[in-house]
């Protein structure tokens, strides 16, 4: 009997998952614990394995499809068997075991909507996009599913739709049917005004559209050769995503500061020094500022809070933000209640974020609900930056390297003292100058004076 | 030696303007023109048969006011006065478009121009330099190899017969296409028997064939010879063979001669200065651009779309290439396209089109939907025109996607709306977006919706 292998569910909050590639063809025949295919949430990724022994009869959905958690993506069974009943009586479900959340007793309706090879898969779904978004999308052809939605946990909102428009040429009526129906629009148009006339898609409207993203010509003038293009997919494209829409949506500055390292280096010190079994021997200098922002942050309830349609949420929990370098690119998994951790507790769940992050084994959990985000280039030398917000989050601190700067000392005389840069970037919306200066020199303070942090009021 | 900006060759529609929009642009720009300013459009062809059509037109209401309840008694043709009030109106235009020109600081330079080279131009006896040089000669009157037809003074073209002091009884026109067909309108409205000799089995070849014969029907004034060819005239007498090969003659006061235009490739230098012309037109890109460096050509010249209107946008996108400099970004999208360029003949009735014919769309192997709505269909044309006006709209829609390819029309106003149905194009509106477009009530453009929804 032929096995339906479902979407695996990533956490309560994960409502689709983009299929970023397949590992195994058709008529291959897999082990329960093959992967079969490689799965992207918001910013993590999983493999999803095989869970039974066969023959994969049929891919239902094509890379770069985005394919709602739970929704059939493939049917193993025996050779010859029809996929298609296995399909339509839902029955059989495989799912990865590992994937947590709720892998058994979810009956799959007989009626959930099945992609044929060549066609994108179903849109999200009626959760992920609020109804005047779909309107406008439907009415306008904008494919829903590579959008990035920037409203309450990334549901899809008219102006995510309205940003999708932005950045493609108008479309002529026909071209908007065509486009509907799948085909790929360029860069430029050639009919009335820069508009995509038919003559400008790529190919016929009922033809194959594997995804939108990968067949986009070159733009009219470009050189044939010299070049790699890549389009950006999966993570890439959401950081990408994320990164424009938060330059676009919020009035961020930076504010740029040091504080004086020579405690924080001691403090390091003699923590490396110290028995393994106090658990701080392996703190770094990011642990300590990190710990030194979960004490000061709560104190500005202002910078600890989400801006979202006009509207400012603070929280009275910290959860921080920690920015990640992957080799699949910039992840930032989240400390919950950092605030509330030991220095010790709040080092080694650092590490164990950023190891899962590095092996992409994040949950997807992990890595939302993060109310104020640091981001530490210290280790590469760079002396200072501008952190872009993490929105809707209102404030991020860039942590630099510690440099020797001269300072003028209270007799009068210029001396060298090693100092830590720190940039603090804030949505001017909702935080003004003077504010973000008196936050900035929190930090400093904190960390200046960080072998006293823990003993005062 | 004198510098330029641009320097702009012609000054008929896609010459003057631009040179108008390059002058605004705050462009130092010389306008050389040999013949009177305005070109042909304006001194010998659009401007003054359309003014000359509206005395026809004014004439033909006044016969016909009986069936309206008007009664009008003595009712007669003024032809001088009628070419007063068309010099009137030609030289008002003229006088206006000079003064435009210069407003905006155009240098015109009464003179025969030549292009010596990329930027390099000769007129008035001097050498002129410029960045760019927009090449707008024009076209003239083809003048067929048909024996007793040169030098004969009972021969005229378009130009002469316009300026005719007296209207002659009869007119043969040899020739069936939009000039013939309007000029044989023009001049049977005004009473004189015309008779059209046309070589092809249809008048006007670019129209949709059910509309060409349906417009030929119309004009039951004249008489048209289909599919004979004309072998000699003599005097002002026609002899022609028709389809069966019998010889047949037509006596009449004046022959006609609107066999076509060609475009003007000789006489300023294309050659010489290493233009590269094809096909009796100069060689142009979607840019208007020439083989040679800062040289553009625009209007008849290319042999593209002997329109004025093609003109006037060939005109704007060379200008736009023109301004257009690295430093100012990427391109905005301005290429000539010919794929809705309107057209009317401004006969009796009027005729318009834009888009691809019935046998266009087969040609090139689309599968077709197609409605026709005849004009009486709608109030106004009937109160108008009366219940048996000949008159009707052609949808023509892509069947695969439902997009309007062609819109065609035979009657009243066809002139005035014809450019809704070029958006209609240009936009790749299909049927159900044009159910969707709410037109005025009531008006003849009415029967373009009624089409949409026979499709």
């Amino acid at each position: 009997m032929a096995q339906v292998l479902v979407m695996p569910r990533q956490g309560n909050t994960v409502e689709s998952c983009l299929l970023t590639a397949w590992r195994v063809e058709e008529n291959e025949a897999v082990r329960p614990d093959q992967v079969v295919c490689e799965v992207e949430t918001d910013k993590a990724s999983f493999d999803v394995e095989a869970g039974t022994e066969g023959v994969l009869l049929k891919r239902l959905f094509a890379e770069g499809d985005d394919v709602p958690v739970l929704a059939p993506i493939a049917v193993i069974g025996m050779p010859g068997e029809d996929w298609r009943a296995a399909v339509s009586q839902g029955v059989g479900q495989v799912q990865d075991a590992d994937a947590g959340g709720t892998p058994s007793g979810t009956g799959l309706p007989a009626s959930l909507p099945v992609a044929s090879d060549d066609r994108p898969g179903p849109e999200a779904g009626p959760e992920r996009i609020s109804p005047r978004a779909r309107r406008l999308a439907e009415a306008e052809a904008v494919s829903t599913a590579a959008l990035q939605g920037t409203g309450p946990e990334g549901r899809i909102i008219q102006r995510d739709v309205e940003a999708a428009l932005r950045d493609r040429p108008p479309l002529t009526a026909a071209a908007r049917g065509a486009v509907a129906a799948g085909a790929s629009i360029p860069a430029q148009g050639t009919a009335l005004g820069g508009r995509v006339g038919l003559a400008d898609l790529a190919g016929p409207a009922a033809g194959p559209a594997p995804s939108q993203r990968e067949s986009a010509p070159p733009a009219p003038g470009a050189p044939a050769s010299g070049y790699v293009e890549t389009p950006l997919k999966g993570i890439r494209r959401i950081i990408a995503d994320r990164m424009r829409n938060s330059l676009a949506t919020t009035a961020q500055l930076t504010f740029n500061g040091s504080a004086p390292a020579a405690q924080l280096l001691a403090l390091r010190n003699r923590f490396k020094a110290s028995d393994p079994q106090r658990g701080l021997a392996e703190v770094t200098i990011g642990d300590l500022v990190n710990y030194v922002v979960a004490r000061v942050v709560p104190r500005f309830p202002e910078l600890n809070a989400h801006l979202v349609d006009g509207s400012l949420k603070k929280f009275e929990q910290l959860n921080l933000g920690v920015a990640v370098d992957t080799p699949r690119g910039l992840l930032v998994p989240v400390i919950r209640n950092a605030g509330g951790l030991s220095l010790a507790a709040l080092s080694v769940e650092t590490k164990r974020l950023a190891a899962a992050c590095i092996a992409g084994t994040v949950k997807a959990e992990e890595l939302t609900g993060g109310t104020f985000t640091v981001s530490n280039l210290g280790a590469l030398g760079v002396e200072s930056f501008t952190p872009v917000l993490n929105a809707p989050e209102v404030g991020i601190l860039g942590v630099s390297a510690i440099v020797p700067r001269p300072v003028l000392g209270p007799d009068g005389t210029v001396k060298i003292e090693l100092r830590i840069g720190l940039s603090l970037t804030i949505d001017h919306q909702v935080i003004d100058g003077a504010p973000a200066g008196r936050i900035l020199k929190a930090i400093a303070d904190g960390i200046g004076d960080i072998d006293l942090l823990s003993w005062g009021r | 030696m004198s510098m330029h900006d641009a320097i702009v060759l012609g000054s008929g529609p896609g010459g003057y303007l631009a040179a108008e929009r390059l002058a605004a642009a705050g462009r130092k720009v010389l306008l050389v023109e040999k013949g009177a300013l305005g070109g042909c459009c304006l001194n010998v062809g659009c401007i003054p048969t359309k003014t000359l059509l509206a005395c026809a037109k004014h004439y033909l209401s006044a016969l016909g006011g009986g069936q309206f309840g008007v009664q009008v008694e003595r009712v007669g043709i003024d032809w001088p006065a009628m070419q007063a009030w068309k010099r009137e109106v030609v030289d008002k235009q003229r006088a206006g478009l000079e003064a435009s020109e210069k407003r905006l600081g155009v240098e015109i330079l009464p003179a025969e121009g030549r292009l010596l080279g990329p930027g390099r131009v000769e007129a008035g006896g001097e050498l002129r330099q410029a960045g760019a040089v927009i090449v707008a000669t024009g076209s003239s009157s083809v003048v067929p190899r048909i024996p007793g037809t040169q030098g004969n003074p009972k021969v005229v073209d378009s130009t002469g017969l316009l300026e005719l002091a007296a209207l002659p009884r009869s007119l043969c026109v040899i020739g069936g296409g939009v000039i013939g067909v309007e000029l044989a309108g023009l001049f049977a409205s005004l009473g004189v028997q015309v008779e059209v000799v046309e070589l092809m089995d249809e008048i006007a070849p670019f129209m949709d064939r059910d509309q060409a014969a349906l417009l030929r029907r119309a004009m039951k004034a004249v008489r048209f010879h289909l599919g004979c060819k004309v072998e000699s005239v003599e005097g002002a007498s026609v002899t022609y063979r028709a389809k069966d090969g019998v010889e047949q003659k037509i006596d009449a006061d004046l022959v006609l001669i609107a066999v076509g235009r060609r475009p003007n490739v000789t006489g300023w230098g294309a050659a010489e200065a290493g233009l590269d012309v094809h096909a009796g037109a100069v060689v142009v890109d979607d840019r208007m651009r020439t083989n040679l460096p800062g040289v553009w050509a625009v209007g008849d010249v290319t042999g593209k779309s002997l329109l004025a209107h093609s003109a006037y946008r060939m005109a704007e996108v060379a200008v736009a290439d023109i301004l257009q400099s690295p430093a100012s970004g990427p391109a905005p999208v301005s290429r000539m396209r010919y794929d809705a360029v309107p057209w009317v003949i401004y006969g009796n009735p009027e005729a318009a089109g834009v888009g691809l014919t019935e046998r266009e769309a087969q040609a090139r192997g689309i599968a077709i939907r197609k409605a026709t709505v005849p004009l009486r269909a709608v109030a106004r044309f009937a109160a108008e025109h009366g219940f048996s006006a000949p008159g009707a709209v052609k949808l023509i829609a892509d069947a695969a996607n439902d997009r309007i390819l062609g819109v065609h029309m035979v009657g009243a106003y066809a002139s005035e709306l014809i450019w809704g149905a070029a958006v209609m194009l240009e936009q790749e509106l299909r049927i159900a977006d044009i159910k969707q477009v709410i037109f005025p009530h009531p008006t003849v453009c009415e029967a373009i919706r009624e089409a949409a929804w026979e499709l």
